[in-house]
């Protein structure tokens, strides 16, 4: 009856009657981005109904608010504005700076009300994102959805290349060699490259941590937010493998490719391998038209593959009340059940370690071996390069890569290059921390 | 599109003399009349630019207290991504406005005249100036793409080889370019086909009586006359290459290798990736004085080769 004068008395009127009559519900808002390809816009709206309708003392809203970077941006000015958001999925390698600019809540108390220790809490999840969900024993962010960079690869065209799909490159030398065979040209066009990978920003800076990793390197230090190592032979000599990629064997196309373009070559089988988030793995078993399957990242030293993907925070700015609910949605989303059914609909692998004993997540994996290859890849995982001004000084890597994929500039040079304007950007920080003195 | 003025109003400049004695009203029923503007206008615009101006003297920094000086203006010269930005913008600014002015007066000229082909020619030419620039980038980033997209395909069908547009920092500036040409001719077409039914009949038929051809018409009586709309409709395209960089977000985000950052987005960078307001104010300052002294000058410039009609 309620309801029915509401719709009659008009928009104004129905919002009273609703805060009248929900007086006990807890309003919440959850940022959350769509980073990959896919239909998850839709998806995270019907679980928050659901939530919604399993919680009648919450009231959660779903904000979409763009991309991973667009969301910090709406974070950081919702938290200047004074209405912080309840609960944000954010970049992984934000939280850091959260952390140093005092913009997040350690969970610690709200994790010590349900009986845990931080340690406990975290021991949940994939040993490879404890490091980016928790600063110095704190924890500052839940696990929510997570990847790690996959090569994907076309059987049709590693068979008529004459390659067994059943032997994925295993080291670059495999992959350089694999990609040299996969190539074709006509003329002088290329009608199949050999590998493709997106060079767009955030996500050429991703896959080309993770290529330094594999070659050895930490990339960044892991216990401090003011040093970047792209100077270092590491992360040189992942650079000069691209540049070799491109410019000497010629496997893949110059200058910078954006992950549609990449994605386009691949469905029209206009690429033999491709670089992408597992994060993608739905859309591209949705759009794959001939058979792929996928393996890990191929290694030059030591398997790796840094981990991608958002965490849950609570930003600073909320009320108990408000906290106590977030707290229970982040907790109802990062569920086995939730997160499974999450990973399973997106691609992304579920955080929850127990999502994988649940049976629907068990038969998913003997159907799919292309996520089972995801999964199995954590155990090879790293943290994702977090530091301060983390988007500057991600961009000065990708403007030096994307410099070298277009011809422009040696590794060496773009690197040095990229250093100089990355330690500019990070100065105000170690300024006043690693290099200031006590007084 | 964010003009409201006409050029109308900047052809018949006498109009407002003459009516001088209408506005001889109590001064209190058009202050009153004001107001409504008057609020927004200072709550939204001048308050901002105040805010900007003095934001740009303030110099912030982690964990220190904020201070005044010039260090923001000190930095934000050194940065060569800011000199970058001036360099594209400015190629932007030339390769956008040159072309799109002269082929939406070469347009408005060919399809002055009324029919059926040429009104149907006119909307087809105005039709991208429908199209949100947001929409008509993303739509842009399929035509463009390597290989497989319109722009190649249709490329390779003539035997030409397929190209990075987006993905090559020598291209990249040139497609935005393109782009921004291909929005904007039909817009200012508008403009000139507006000016042009100001042009007295009985001039061109003089002239043509006197044999003049249709080329020495155009210079010498069909120009002139249009000054007043030229003058409009440069001042408009510059600054639309200055405020309009939504296609730079969807497309490129300035990349590849900085290659199509230009002012706006420099600015946008400096406010939200690296949280540096300082430096984004001063950065802004900068532009609008330089924005301010070119549409001055360029007004001053094209308003001494002016005819108006009186």
């Amino acid at each position: 009856m309620r309801l029915l004068h509401a719709a009659t008395l008009g928009a104004g009127l129905a919002l009273a009657l609703c805060y009248g009559t929900a007086q006990a519900a807890t309003e919440i808002d959850l940022f959350f981005p769509v980073p990959v390809q896919g239909k998850l816009a839709s998806e995270m709206t019907r679980l928050v109904d659901v939530f919604n309708k399993e919680h009648p003392d919450i009231h959660a809203t779903a904000v979409y608010t763009g991309s991973y970077d667009d969301t910090n941006l709406k974070t950081h000015a919702a938290i200047e504005a004074g209405k912080s958001p309840a609960a944000v999925i954010m970049s992984a390698n934000f939280v850091r700076e959260y952390v140093i600019t005092d913009e997040i809540e350690p969970l610690d108390p709200l994790i010590a009300k349900d009986g845990q220790t931080p340690a406990q809490f975290m021991d949940q999840f994939w040993p490879a994102l404890r490091l980016n969900a928790t600063d110095q024993g704190h924890v500052y962010g839940v696990p929510f959805h997570n990847s790690t960079p996959l090569l994907y690869y076309s059987v049709d065209a590693f068979k008529d290349a004459g390659l067994d799909p059943d032997k994925p490159p295993v080291t670059w030398q495999d992959w350089l060699d694999a990609a040299r065979k996969l190539t074709k040209h006509e003329g002088n066009q290329t009608t199949r490259w050999g590998v493709m990978m997106p060079g767009t920003y955030d996500y050429l800076g991703w896959i080309t941590s993770g290529l330094a990793m594999s070659n050895g390197g930490q990339f960044y230090n892991q216990d401090y937010g003011g040093e970047i190592y792209y100077t270092a032979p590491t992360t040189i000599g992942a650079v000069r493998f691209i540049d070799e990629l491109v410019h000497k064997a010629r496997v893949m196309p110059e200058g910078v490719t954006d992950a549609n373009a990449v994605t386009t070559a691949f469905f029209q089988g206009r690429t033999g391998m491709m670089v992408l988030s597992t994060g993608s793995l739905s859309f591209v078993r949705e759009n794959m038209k001939t058979p792929y399957r996928t393996a890990f990242m191929p290694r030059k030293m030591v398997n790796a593959a840094p981990i991608g993907g958002a965490s849950l925070i609570l930003p600073k700015g909320n009320s108990p009340e408000r906290q106590a609910a977030a707290w229970t949605l982040m907790k109802w989303l990062t569920s086995p059940e939730i997160a499974g059914g999450w990973s399973r609909f997106t691609g992304y692998f579920a955080p929850r370690i127990a999502a994988y004993d649940l049976p629907e997540m068990k038969s998913f994996m003997t159907e799919h071996p292309d996520a089972k290859v995801a999964v199995d890849q954590l155990a090879y995982a790293r943290s994702w390069f977090a530091t301060y001004n983390v988007v500057g000084v991600r961009k000065a890597l990708e403007d030096g890569v994307q410099a070298v994929l277009s011809g422009r500039a040696t590794p060496e040079v773009a690197m040095a290059e990229a250093q100089k304007q990355a330690d500019g950007l990070m100065k105000p920080y170690v300024d006043q921390t690693a290099l200031k003195l006590p007084e | 599109m964010s003009s409201t003025t006409l050029p109308g109003a900047l052809a018949r400049p006498t109009s407002a003399v003459r009516r001088r004695p209408a506005r001889a009203r109590p001064a209190v029923t058009a202050y009153a009349l004001l107001l409504p503007s008057a609020v927004f206008l200072l709550g939204f615009t001048y308050w901002p630019v105040v805010q900007v101006l003095v934001g740009s003297f303030s110099v912030r920094g982690f964990r220190i207290a904020p201070h005044w000086g010039l260090d923001n203006y000190a930095r934000l010269f050194a940065d060569p991504h800011f000199g970058n930005a001036v360099l594209n913008n400015l190629l932007y600014a030339v390769g956008t406005v040159i072309p799109s002015v002269v082929l939406a007066l070469g347009f408005a000229v060919g399809l002055r005249e009324s029919g059926r082909v040429r009104m149907a020619m006119r909307t087809l030419v105005a039709l991208p100036m429908l199209i949100p620039l947001v929409a008509a980038a993303a739509l842009f980033v399929f035509v463009f793409l390597p290989g497989g997209g319109l722009l190649d395909w249709y490329l390779a069908k003539l035997g030409v080889a397929s190209h990075n547009w987006l993905g090559n920092p020598s291209l990249a500036l040139g497609s935005i370019i393109a782009i921004t040409v291909w929005k904007n001719t039909g817009y200012y077409m508008l403009f000139f086909l507006a000016g042009l039914a100001g042009v007295p009949q009985e001039f061109l038929d003089a002239a043509k009586i006197d044999g003049a051809g249709p080329i020495r018409r155009f210079w010498h009586i069909t120009l002139p006359l249009l000054g007043p709309t030229l003058g409009f409709v440069a001042v408009i395209a510059t600054l639309n290459a200055i405020t309009q960089v939504d296609h730079v977000i969807v497309m490129t985000q300035g990349g590849p290798s900085d290659a199509t950052n230009l002012l706006l987005y420099y600015i946008y960078q400096q406010a939200h990736q690296n949280y540096d307001l300082g430096l984004a104010s001063a950065a802004t300052v900068v532009s609008v004085a330089a924005l301010l002294a070119l549409s001055l000058a360029s007004l001053k410039t094209l308003e001494r080769g002016m005819h108006y009609e009186s």
